[in-house]
């Protein structure tokens, strides 16, 4: 019989040697897979992308930019770049970098089926938001204009992805949001999350742990070259500049302005038997979840009583439409409300 | 956003070539293109709202409501008597002891029964009559040494727990009582990502597993519901509780004084449930944050009102949807395995039967995780059916190890009438403590049976979790097995 010890000590190391390769997201497997998907043309193509964001700020791309976003050094640019304007992709003049309509078309693509993907996301899977964007960023290399319409057509054809930005219809025509900088608007003026910029990750992580999301209806109070401070979500936020320029707003007739202030009352702050007629679905609740509330009947207008609580101590069975429907706190939490002050009898 | 009712007032001049120029299709599409654009992605939901207002308006108009208030209070009591802090899990506990006393004691005499009629008389009937009628030895072997007899054993296990089991559960679910255990569980069940109602379709998986699998349907997130089927096999079944119990008896119990020795072997069996409990709860845990993390979750729970329980309803639909298609499904799957052991324990090449060569090729690959070659040849033609898996030991046990004077031949399986007599079996096939513990954790830790690999299949309609569900107990098994088995002969000196 082979001694245990040796045993033991075999099956963990191989143990060791299986995770360290199949791990996901981090194994070794999994990112020789990767490494070998950073072909020369995704390349091509982050640069086309690159170089039509930048002619959409109107501040044409560089080599420099294309080599700093790509984090690939100038020669290989120059080479990508020369290669692109061989192809008939990309013209120079001047070093500013400009794309042709074919490069325009190529790049449009690539923007469509990465805002496609993340609507997708968003709407039809579990994933979390801090993922969208760098699944989105994988998959847009491999999506065909035939996949992205097939795509397009099962969301039913979506304006806008997740973060708001504009998904290019299959001809290529979008229509941009319009907004402006959160810290370009009037003080003490309701406005309009229209844009979260995704990029970069930790920013965007950020926002989104303030629970800022597009259609969020915000005031700014005070913005100096220091801080920005805004109501939103029921709360007051502060921001460094740098961060607020990351959202963009439009602003909404006065007439809209309601109290951002009482906001902050959603289903989970009703105390048993207390009542509270449904304000909204808070916009961060999307896809299925956003769909089985409504199904269950949760929209504005609709009055709803807490009625008991799990003795595990969670979740909470609200009187909803006459049916009796446990939801967690979580949840609740989606759901603003204005509560009643009687109290359900 | 623009307003619904604002589409139509809108008429763009491209449609407009003269004063009553029809509009081309071209023209259509643009304009379709730009009020897109115009509407923004939210029109669904309004549409959605609008449907809604629209319905709530029309049904308070239409609908008038009588005071059930008596009803409606008796309820509310009910209701917050069973999700009490303080009564509601006392309450739960009671109520499923209850349920497992009753299909425990009730079983036994209706599964003697059975058994009698099944192995002790149809058995020998059907033998003499197939050598009344001169069939040859090998087809009869076949037929009714391993066709027939399987599958008597499978019925006479599993029959009349599932027809007491079921019933039972059915009847508390019709009177309103399951929701609620769920709703008390959930918040449990939420911190390893699962549903609560999952402790439902666990509760159902200690009456089988294939059923446990059907009755997740009552999750209705797909998520949830995923992890609910992929950990369902990790509470102990039906076909599985009297392996535990017998090994538990003759080793563990064993081990204790006397008058001590059925508590310690109940404790025992508990223990692997528990153990079976908790691991499901970690891989539940470890799925939602792993392969299963794209999949939708949604959370939601209805609280139906309670009522009076229809008896001769439930009875009759938990009969007829629950216990006899798992029956039929068992059956179906353990037929051909009876065949299968019959042959390779009567099938020889150079006078070897296949068995001996399955068994000794497989003994040191045993060996390493606590158990041996017979084991694991039992548990590989035993896919089908748990229930044969303690038969199918003894069978191959007594006919490889030339034990006489006990077993019904090659191929044909049995079981001892007394426990002392099946230690004394295993001890003979080289049985020791270790073993017995082994093999009590690989039966909670294995493979589900085919009967629950199929119906998962069908649940989820993907080949991919099927395959995952047979194989994640599986390694996890020789995986717990393994270190158990080399952990002791380290602490045991037992090179």
């Amino acid at each position: 019989m082979i001694d245990p010890l040796i045993a033991l000590l075999v099956a963990g190391l191989l143990a060791g040697i299986t995770a360290l390769l199949f791990w996901p997201e981090r194994g070794l497997v999994i990112r020789w897979r990767r490494s070998r998907q950073i072909s020369e043309r995704v390349l091509a193509e982050d640069a086309l992308k690159h170089i039509h964001e930048h002619e959409m700020k109107g501040q044409p791309a560089t080599l420099e930019s294309v080599a700093g976003t790509l984090h690939i050094s100038r020669d290989q640019a120059a080479q990508l770049l020369e290669r692109a304007e061989e192809n008939g992709l990309v013209s120079m003049d001047a070093g500013m970098l400009h794309l042709t309509p074919d490069g325009r078309n190529a790049a449009l693509h690539i923007i469509r089926a990465h805002r496609l993907w993340e609507r997708y996301l968003a709407d039809q899977t579990g994933y979390d938001e801090a993922q969208w964007h760098g699944q989105a960023d994988r998959i847009e290399h491999s999506l065909q204009p035939a996949d992205a319409d097939a795509l397009a057509a099962s969301l039913g054809n979506p304006t806008h992805d997740p973060h708001g930005d504009p998904i290019p219809d299959a001809t290529g025509q979008f229509v941009a949001h319009g907004g402006q900088p959160l810290t370009a608007i009037a003080l003490d003026h309701p406005a309009q999350i229209v844009h979260i910029e995704d990029e970069p990750e930790t920013i965007y992580a950020q926002l989104v742990a303030l629970g800022l999301y597009p259609g969020m209806t915000v005031r700014l109070i005070e913005a100096t070259p220091k801080r920005v401070r805004f109501w939103a979500n029921g709360d007051e936020h502060v921001l460094a500049p740098i961060l607020a320029t990351n959202i963009s707003v439009v602003p909404l007739p006065q007439t809209v302005a309601v109290a951002v202030e009482d906001d902050s009352e959603t289903l989970a702050d009703l105390k048993l038997g207390e009542r509270g007629e449904v304000k909204a679905i808070l916009p961060r609740c999307r896809g299925a979840e956003r769909r089985r509330f409504m199904d269950l009947g949760i929209l504005p207008g609709t009055v709803i009583a807490a009625e008991m609580i799990s003795a595990g101590g969670d979740p909470t069975a609200y009187r909803i439409r006459e049916a009796l429907i446990a939801l967690r706190s979580e949840q609740a939490r989606m759901i603003q409300i204005t509560r009643h002050t009687e109290t359900a009898a | 956003m623009t307003t619904a009712t604002s589409i139509p007032l809108k008429s763009p001049p491209q449609t407009r070539h003269g004063d009553d120029a029809t509009p081309t299709p071209e023209d259509v599409l643009a304009l379709a293109r730009t009020l897109r654009w115009e509407i923004g992605g939210d029109f669904h939901q309004t549409l959605m709202e609008t449907i809604y207002t629209d319905a709530a308006r029309i049904a308070d108009r239409a609908v008038t409501r009588s005071g059930e208030k008596q009803r409606f209070d008796l309820d509310r009591t009910i209701d917050h008597l069973v999700t009490s802090r303080r009564w509601g899990i006392p309450i739960m506990i009671l109520m499923f002891t209850l349920v497992f006393w009753i299909t425990i004691t009730g079983a036994n005499i209706p599964s003697q029964m059975l058994s009698d009629l099944l192995i002790g008389k149809i058995y020998p009937l059907l033998n003499s009559i197939a050598a009344a009628i001169g069939m040859p030895w090998w087809l009869s072997g076949i037929l009714i040494d391993g066709m027939y007899l399987a599958t008597a054993w499978v019925v006479a296990v599993m029959l009349p727990p599932m027809a007491i089991f079921f019933p039972l559960f059915t009847l508390l679910e019709d009177f309103g009582y399951l929701p609620r255990v769920a709703f008390n569980l959930d918040n449990i069940y939420k911190k390893s990502g699962a549903h609560g109602k999952q402790s439902l379709s666990m509760m159902m998986g200690f009456g089988c597993n294939a059923a446990g699998v059907v009755s997740t349907r009552i999750i209705d997130s797909p998520r949830e519901r995923l992890i609910a089927i992929l950990t369902n096999n990790f509470a102990l079944c039906n076909g599985r509780w009297p392996t535990q119990i017998l090994l538990a008896t003759i080793f563990i119990g064993a081990l204790a004084p006397i008058y001590i020795a059925g508590l310690v072997s109940a404790l025992a069996v508990v223990g692997i449930a528990m153990l079976g409990i908790i691991i499901s709860f970690l891989m539940s845990g470890m799925l939602s944050r792993s392969v299963l993390k794209g999949e939708v979750s949604t959370f939601s729970l209805e609280l139906p009102p309670f009522r009076p329980p229809r008896v001769w309803q439930t009875i009759y639909t938990s009969l007829i949807d629950r216990t006899l298609y798992v029956l039929w499904r068992a059956v179906v799957f353990a037929a051909p395995a009876g065949a299968v052991i019959w042959l390779i324990a009567n099938v020889t090449i150079q006078g070897t039967s296949v068995a001996a060569y399955m068994v000794n090729f497989l003994n040191p690959v045993g060996i390493l995780f606590g158990l041996n070659g017979v084991i694991l040849v039992a548990y590989i033609v035993a896919i089908p059916a748990n229930e044969i898996v303690i038969p199918t030991i003894l069978m191959l046990t007594v006919l490889l190890n030339g034990i006489s004077g006990t077993g019904q031949g090659a191929g044909v399986l049995f079981q001892m009438d007394s426990a002392v007599a099946t230690k004394g079996v295993l001890v003979a096939g080289g049985w020791t403590l270790l073993t017995a513990i082994s093999v009590m954790l690989f039966s909670l830790l294995h493979n589900p049976c085919s009967t629950t690999l199929y119906t998962i299949y069908k649940e989820t309609g993907s080949k991919r979790w099927t395959t995952l569900s047979a194989l994640m107990p599986l390694a996890l098994g020789f995986a717990v097995t393994f270190v158990v088995a080399q952990v002791w002969r380290l602490l045991s000196g037992i090179g």
